[in-house]
């Protein structure tokens, strides 16, 4: 008798069919929990790529490029000075909650992120949040910020004055933290509207089941494509190898945060298909030119011919590396074809060495204030994308200089301790990388060069190279700006004045019964294309 | 003995105290400017001494510590640094996900790791014994975090009998009452949800007993065989008592009283273990939460949960204590 109830609980515990809602339903295996849902105040990709659902913003990037096209503003016109932007809404485009988008509602998200005695941005800063990126992106707040006056000039047009012309406006407004918030919702949830999130996106926000998911159903109002699937699920799944085992167990449609030596498996799998986001990141090799050695332009150079970077990236990124010329990533409108990396030769990298004085190689340094030490590579003690595997890679690299002559010791510090010796310029040669934000050439190269001599950049001081992407800050035709900023690479690589190293596409894997799944090199796509068949 | 166990109860008191210290010195005590690590590598000095003002850093550090023990005595346990919400309403929220987990462990572990302790010293260097020390060995030895990846490996995606994590389908519309899924459930009268729910806590609660329950054998099988060399168990033997009775009715109440002791001391690895477990098997309970929060530097959050699983395990290892001094005659009180 006993074994028989055994038995029945045991069968009871067996697996039944799934439901068939679940074919309707696209869930996505996500690496965390959603900081929170309120676009204009998140910073992370795994909350911004739920928003990206939910909200709209007044233009887009395109499918899988960074390229610029209309979102809730079917077209725009920009002044002949580059300053006055007039921006034309779609007619009848509704909220979630039923209230319309209109300039109004547009003019008071800017207000919202702008003015820091706007009472919804008031009650962020106070509860501890702030319009991070609108401060990186505008310049700042109040009469800090290069946008002096947005108005709406009737019920769907917005005229928006910039004090001087950004070249980035675009795409920085096709950022997912300025995607437009109802402003009935905001003024009803307050700080907690990122609980609550009510936008015009292509799903409504049904239910966040705090650490386990958030799910979404499509919005039948919508005013752009028609989701292909009824509702969206995003699990919060914390271990990359659980997730992969979630996906291959049927349990989600498609994920991201695949472990590299996990391409492979996804590869050979007949059920799962593999996808690469194309490339939004650059990891380097920086140098102190506080150190005397390394001021002399041969030495950097004897550096850069050193490192087997081909070698580096077939072995350790997984098949999802590039070797990098330059700092943007090839995607990028601004970056140079023509540019000829240095060639990989110990031999020549060697003769460099020499000619610069140094007959025995290169393994002491001195500082400018006449310190002599043993010359020390930097590497990072935590994975980022541009370096999946930091350590890997760093000995990889301080095998290769070995070969060359340079002995450089490695060492590590905790990653607050790394981020700050660097930003006090402490490291005399180092390794870190760059994710962009809106794909713009300028958020590549300017955040490094346009402050010669910064302590955070090693003192590297070149102020031709500034002084060039200063201008082209200030142009709004793109042929013209992206000719300066392929100028601009030519000049970094002439000068050897940093090693680039890799990029990476970021590898996403799906369940080959999902169609239609489109990964933008920002991070931040629309699931309005996916269908699950 | 009220004597006693109020003399015990208030040897708790330094024990708390020190854990306060410990707990709010490691946000000093690790290294870099903790705003720093939570901003990343974008951070401006001034957001910088905004997140460290936010923090409280920027006072004097007996001041700091003064401020948190009196907070933490009010119930305050601050406010999340990355989330902004207060740390306690999201642990109570999550505590019954790991209650239920921890409990279907330990109870796992009992269940088997007696009687598998008791078969191992009654037929002691027999072929059950050596297995079932075997058994014990790589329990103890087996890494939970391998273990679990393991099982939903081979019983989630192999053979697709068990779900690889959660704690219920995706698309699963219940309401909990009080979050003790199962048991919200099966008060609601709710049955698929029940066996949902059931189903999803196979593979962690058994990837998480496996310590205790290897631990809890050892004892049973080395206390047992104390007992069972004792004079009184041979008296009983030779009235002719059956080998059943003199097992389960003279040795066995004996052999359990250090076995009580070790159980309430794997509450401790239960709770660290849930840390792992919960994070392989996408758990909603403290441990995943902690593990996140360490990742995001959520310090107010580690802090408060590091503080609540130290009064947890206190309180643990305390009525352990009492029950021991209660079911054996032979400890005195005074």
């Amino acid at each position: 008798m006993r074994f028989v109830e055994i038995a029945l609980v045991a069968a009871a515990l067996l697996p039944w069919p799934a439901s068939p809602a679940l074919a309707q339903t696209f869930v996505f295996g996500a690496q965390g929990e959603p900081v929170q849902l309120d676009p204009a105040i998140i910073t992370d990709g795994i909350s911004s790529r739920i928003t990206r659902q939910i909200f709209d913003g007044l233009v887009k990037y395109k499918g899988a490029t960074t390229e610029i096209e209309p979102a809730l503003a079917e077209k725009w016109d920009v002044s002949a000075d580059g300053k006055v932007w007039t921006f034309h809404l779609g007619k009848n485009v509704k909220f979630h909650d039923g209230h319309p988008l209109d300039a109004a509602a547009v003019v008071w998200n800017f207000e919202r992120w702008w003015k820091s005695n706007h009472p919804q941005h008031e009650n962020q800063v106070k509860a501890g949040q702030t319009f991070e990126y609108w401060e990186a992106q505008f310049g700042g707040f109040d009469d800090k910020s290069m946008v002096s006056k947005v108005e709406a000039t009737d019920s769907h047009t917005i005229r928006i004055t910039l004090k001087a012309p950004q070249a980035p406006f675009l795409a920085n407004l096709a950022m997912f933290v300025f995607d437009i918030a109802s402003p009935k919702a905001v003024e009803k949830w307050g700080t907690e509207f990122g609980k609550h999130p009510v936008g015009t996106g292509a799903f409504k926000f049904v239910e966040w089941k705090p650490n386990q998911e958030v799910i979404l159903e499509a919005n039948p109002d919508s005013w752009g494509v028609k989701p292909k699937v009824k509702r969206i699920v995003v699990r919060n799944i914390k271990d990359n190898s659980q997730r992969l085992a979630a996906l291959k167990a049927g349990e989600i449609h498609g994920m991201e945060g695949l472990n590299p030596e996990d391409v492979q498996v996804v590869r050979s799998d007949p059920n799962l298909q593999l996808l690469l986001r194309p490339t939004n990141t650059t990891g380097y090799i920086a140098f102190s030119y506080k150190v005397k050695e390394l001021q002399d332009k041969r030495v950097r150079q004897a550096f850069a011919q050193a490192i087997n970077k081909k070698a580096i990236v077939d072995a350790l990124y997984g098949g999802t590396g590039l070797v990098a010329t330059q700092l943007q990533p090839p995607a990028l409108w601004g970056y140079n074809k023509e540019l000829k990396d240095f060639e990989y030769s110990p031999d020549k990298a060697r003769d460099l060495l020499k000619q610069a004085g140094f007959t025995q190689g290169l393994s002491e340094i001195t500082w400018e204030d006449g310190k002599k030490e043993p010359l020390v590579f930097w590497y990072m003690s935590r994975s980022r994308p541009y370096f999946p595997n930091p350590k890997e890679i760093a000995e990889a690299m301080a095998a290769d200089l070995a070969k060359a002559g340079i002995k450089a010791q490695l060492q590590t510090a905790e990653w607050a301790v790394y981020l700050d010796k660097r930003k006090n310029g402490q490291l005399p040669l180092y390794m870190l990388g760059w994710t962009g934000d809106n794909g713009d050439p300028d958020n590549f190269l300017c955040y490094f060069f346009c402050s010669p001599g910064a302590a955070r950049e090693g003192f590297y001081s070149n102020r031709s190279l500034a002084d060039l992407l200063l201008r082209a800050q200030t142009l709004t035709n793109q042929a013209d700006r992206a000719k300066l900023y392929r100028q601009a690479e030519q000049m970094l690589h002439d000068d050897a004045g940093r090693l680039f190293v890799a990029h990476n596409r970021p590898p996403l894997a799906f369940s080959k019964k999902v169609r239609g799944y489109v990964a933008n090199p920002t991070g931040s796509e629309y699931f309005d294309t996916v269908e699950v068949r | 003995m009220w004597r006693y166990a109020l003399r015990r109860a208030l040897t708790v008191v330094p024990v708390l105290l020190g854990v306060s210290v410990l707990v709010f010195s490691f946000i000093h005590l690790i290294p870099g400017d903790p705003a720093v690590t939570m901003l990343g590598e974008r951070a401006t000095p001034e957001k910088v001494a905004e997140v460290r003002h936010l923090l409280g850093l920027d006072r004097p550090i007996l001041e700091q510590y003064v401020l948190y023990v009196g907070k933490v005595l009010r119930g305050d346990l601050g406010i999340s640094i990355v989330r902004g919400d207060p740390v306690l309403t999201d642990l109570l929220r999550r505590f019954p996900a790991t209650v239920e987990l921890a409990t279907s462990a330990i109870f796992l572990a009992i269940c088997l790791g007696i009687p598998i302790g008791i078969g191992s010293a009654v037929w002691r260097n027999s072929l059950v014994d050596s297995l079932s020390r075997v058994f014990a060995l790589t329990g103890v030895s087996m890494p939970i975090f391998w273990l679990g990846l393991m099982l939903a490996w081979f019983f989630g995606v192999q053979l697709r009998w068990l779900p690889t994590g959660f704690r219920l389908d995706t698309g699963t519309a219940f309401e909990p009452w009080t979050n003790f899924i199962i048991l919200d459930a099966a008060l609601q009268g709710n049955w698929p949800v029940v066996r949902d729910a059931l189903r999803h806590l196979v593979l962690p609660a058994a990837a998480l007993a496996t310590i205790p329950l290897a631990v809890i054998a050892r004892m049973t099988r080395a206390s047992m065989l104390e007992v069972l060399s004792q004079d009184y168990i041979r008296t009983a033997e030779a009235k002719g008592l059956p080998q059943g009775a003199v097992i389960l009715r003279h040795a066995l109440g004996n052999a359990l009283l250090p076995v009580m002791t070790v159980v309430g001391l794997q509450v401790g690895h239960l709770l660290a273990g849930a840390i792992l477990t919960e994070t392989i098997f996408s758990w909603p309970g403290i441990g995943l939460w902690v593990y996140e929060s360490i990742e995001s530097r959520d310090y107010a959050i580690v802090q408060g949960a590091s503080l609540f699983i130290a009064v947890i395990f206190v309180t643990v290892n305390l009525v352990t204590d009492l029950l021991y001094a209660a079911a054996d005659p032979r400890i005195k009180y005074d």
